[in-house]
């Protein structure tokens, strides 16, 4: 058996099982065209974790909040400090923060932080709460030179300022520098799938998710998105650690359900995405990913943790849901076509327009595929003020 | 107290401009011609990975440090290399050029020195973490930060550590050395006044988030940003907070003085113009989605790129003119006498007429 023999046959049993559910969302779209055949190539010799997801507390999700931890629009380092302390002591039962971190982090760990700078300055993980992750992590016995802040673009990091905001002698890492660059990507590792005709139908996995890191701390924002409904741990792990995914969508069509959730199931970044930290610090209710308009950014000052990305993003879904509801915008999951336009500006001004009909559906296609719990009845929700 | 800019450096030499914003006094340009326009291209320069410093310029070369680990020297008549130097790590600061020597730093935490006619590495100097603030010399002496959250100060000639000092957090703000004393902001949070000849604090005033903003000094007052939004004007002996300015969002911009302006960016897609003595308010100008390169001045305009480079008029704020050149965000451009040179992300170098 030839390793491309081998990968498939031990990854596509749980891949096929995700694509049947997926059509039956997809035909709702008429005039879609047809899911293609994904196909992934993950790394062989990864060993699945039971850190991996969906971790060590399936379906279990802790929410902390405070009104106090965003203030004019101004996120408050002392709250985050003791949120974080209070969610993590919740997720696991310990009795301390410290002993919290030692569930997921070891010493010797090389511990990657997947940040989501991409609607920098203006909805971005806050620094607020990537300095204390750092800080739980050093509290475990890494060093700080064996910590690094990453995600695919370099340029999107600096708007966010990261490299001068984290610790020092962290490392900030942006995969490839500008638009384009290979050199950042494993190329034994990735999804294949031709979705709209494209040139180049694979998807690779960045090298320092495949062969640098031990452990990944996810940490997504709270975001609508334009073609995948809402942007949360699934997306930022996801369309953060492959490259080549803006083709999963071209107007007004979408595939990030379930590109999204498959390339999750991908050795190893499935076993090293060990603890999700999810910034509702801001809430984008409307234009995400990139959108900086104010007017549809609500302060929530909220913390989600968990080791489940789908029961956190099924979470996040029902709470920009909620929001939309109140100012009036339509479902996620409506598909009106006189909602369609292709013109960016009134997207990003308009709550009533969209770009792509939106495809949520990749939580639960993430859920059927084992990477957590995607059925609301079964999440274990904890509120902590 | 110390001696403040008309003593410090002054490597105006026609129209040099050798280091981040022209020179040492930090002022953004002040050249008498005012900058029309660019009409055409007249070369560029494909260097072959992302550019996320600034170019500058003395006798003719144009030095550019590139991602990818190489510092080029480029003819301005022609556009095309005159020599390269090329090392392991990558590079993210702006050179600085002085008594014909290149200064910069890298991700490795070294910084070199290398010989501006030949290419010819003269030393390096190690430090902790990354560098990548530019080398600022004065007196002999090379002042840099770092990500190891170290200052450092290197004899120019040698290479030979001078002193070292650790802060409170990573360092990305270039400091500004006046007479015997530097100024920089920190990741700490705070801003500092440090004893050139020996990396004694002599004072540190906190804001409410880290810096990345390079300071000026005018008038006695320095003057820089932070990510808490603020603006801030400091007393250069002491510290104390003379004013200070509520924009929308974080400043990583570094700013420029012309007269008795300082014009600074913001990560509210703006400018800002507001009066170096008393912070009060002239104008803001909206520059695109978001502000994070340095603003250059020259003959009334104030230029500055936010993916192209957009001109206002430094009286009225009102945009002159803007010219699309790719997305070139956090590059500040050279504006010589009939020409503008400016870097892309995208790894182009563009002389434009």
């Amino acid at each position: 058996m030839d390793r491309r023999k081998f990968v498939k046959s031990t990854c596509l049993g749980s891949a096929g099982l995700l694509l049947h559910g997926v059509l039956l969302n997809a035909q709702s779209e008429a005039s879609a065209p047809a899911l293609p055949p994904i196909e992934t190539h993950g790394l062989p010799q990864a060993k699945p974790s039971p850190l991996g997801m969906p971790g060590l507390f399936p379906g279990r999700v802790v929410e902390v909040s405070s009104p106090d931890a965003i203030v004019h629009n101004r996120v408050s380092q002392p709250l985050i400090n003791e949120m974080l302390e209070r969610g993590m002591k919740e997720l696991t039962g310990e009795s301390s923060a410290a002993a919290a971190w030692t569930r997921f982090i070891e010493p010797g760990d090389i511990v990657g932080i997947k940040i989501n700078p991409s609607g920098a300055p203006a909805c971005c993980s806050s620094p607020e709460i990537v300095r204390e992750i750092v800080s739980g992590v050093l509290s475990v016995g890494v060093p700080a030179h064996n910590i690094i802040v990453y995600d695919r673009y370099a340029y999107e990091i600096d708007i966010g300022s990261y490299q001068a905001l984290v610790p020092a002698n962290v490392k900030v890492l942006g995969i490839q520098d500008a638009y384009s660059g290979m050199s950042g990507y494993d190329m034994h590792t990735y999804c294949q799938a031709n979705f709209f005709g494209e040139w180049e139908t694979r998807s690779y996995m960045a090298r320092i998710v495949a062969h640098g890191l031990t452990k990944i701390i996810n940490v997504p924002t709270m975001k609508d998105h334009s073609a995948a409904g809402v942007t949360g741990c699934l997306k930022n792990l996801a369309y953060g650690s492959f490259n080549n995914v803006a083709r999963s969508h071209r107007a007004p069509y979408s595939f990030t359900d379930p590109l999204i959730a498959v390339m999750c199931s991908v050795e190893p970044l499935r076993s090293k995405a060990v603890l999700h930290i999810m910034d509702g610090m801001r809430q984008v209710w409307h234009g995400g990913p990139l959108t900086q308009v104010q007017d549809f950014i609500h302060p929530a000052g909220t913390i989600c943790i968990g080791t489940d990305p789908v029961a956190i993003d099924t979470l996040e879904l029902e709470a920009i849901e909620k929001k939309r509801q109140e100012k009036g915008a339509p479902s996620v999951w409506e598909h009106d076509p006189g909602s369609i336009t292709s013109n960016s500006q009134e997207f990003f001004h308009d709550p009533r327009k969209n770009l792509f009909y939106r495809r949520p559906g990749h939580i639960a296609s993430a859920g059927k595929l084992g990477l957590g719990v995607a059925d609301r009845k079964l999440i274990d929700h904890r509120r902590v003020a | 107290m110390s001696q403040l800019p008309g003593n410090t450096t002054h490597p105006n030499d026609g129209g040099a401009w050798p280091t981040l914003l022209k020179g040492n006094l930090r002022t953004g340009g002040q050249n008498s011609l005012t900058p029309r326009a660019p009409k055409r291209v007249r070369w560029q320069a494909r260097l072959g990975s992302s550019i996320r410093s600034a170019p500058v310029l003395r006798n003719e070369l144009l030095y550019v440090t590139v991602t990818g680990g190489t510092l080029y020297a480029i003819d301005v008549s022609s556009g095309r290399p005159k020599w390269r130097f090329q090392i392991a790590d990558q590079i993210h600061s702006t050179p600085s050029v002085s008594n014909n020597k290149v200064f910069f730093g890298c991700d490795s935490g070294t910084v070199y020195a290398v010989n501006g006619d030949t290419g010819r590495m003269v030393w390096d100097a190690a430090a902790s973490g990354e560098v990548w603030t530019s080398p600022v010399v004065s007196g002999g002496v090379v002042f840099f930060g770092s990500a190891g959250a170290r200052l450092y100060a290197v004899d120019a000639e040698t290479g030979h550590k001078r002193w070292t000092q650790e802060f409170g957090g990573r360092i990305y703000s270039t400091p500004f050395v006046a007479g015997n004393q530097l100024y920089f902001g920190c990741g700490d949070g705070n801003v500092y006044g440090v004893e050139a000849a020996t990396g004694k604090v002599l004072w540190r005033t906190p804001t409410g988030n880290g810096i990345d903003s390079s300071a000026a000094v005018a008038s006695g007052t320095v003057l820089i940003g932070s990510e808490d939004f603020f603006f801030y004007a400091l007393d250069a002996n002491t510290g104390a907070v003379r004013w200070k300015y509520e924009t929308g969002l974080g400043i990583a911009s570094s700013p420029a003085v012309a007269g008795d302006l300082v014009i600074v960016g913001s990560k509210d897609g703006y400018l800002y113009a507001l009066e170096v003595l008393t912070g009060t308010f002239k104008w803001k100008a909206q520059a695109g989605e978001v502000v994070t390169a340095p603003p250059v001045i020259a003959g009334g305009l104030v230029c500055v790129q936010t993916g192209g480079i957009f001109a206002f008029d430094i009286a009225s704020g009102k945009l002159a003119w803007r010219a699309g050149v790719g997305g070139a965000v956090q590059s500040a451009p050279v504006l010589a006498e009939d020409v503008i040179y400016l870097a892309s992300l995208d790894g182009d170098v563009y002389a434009l007429e």
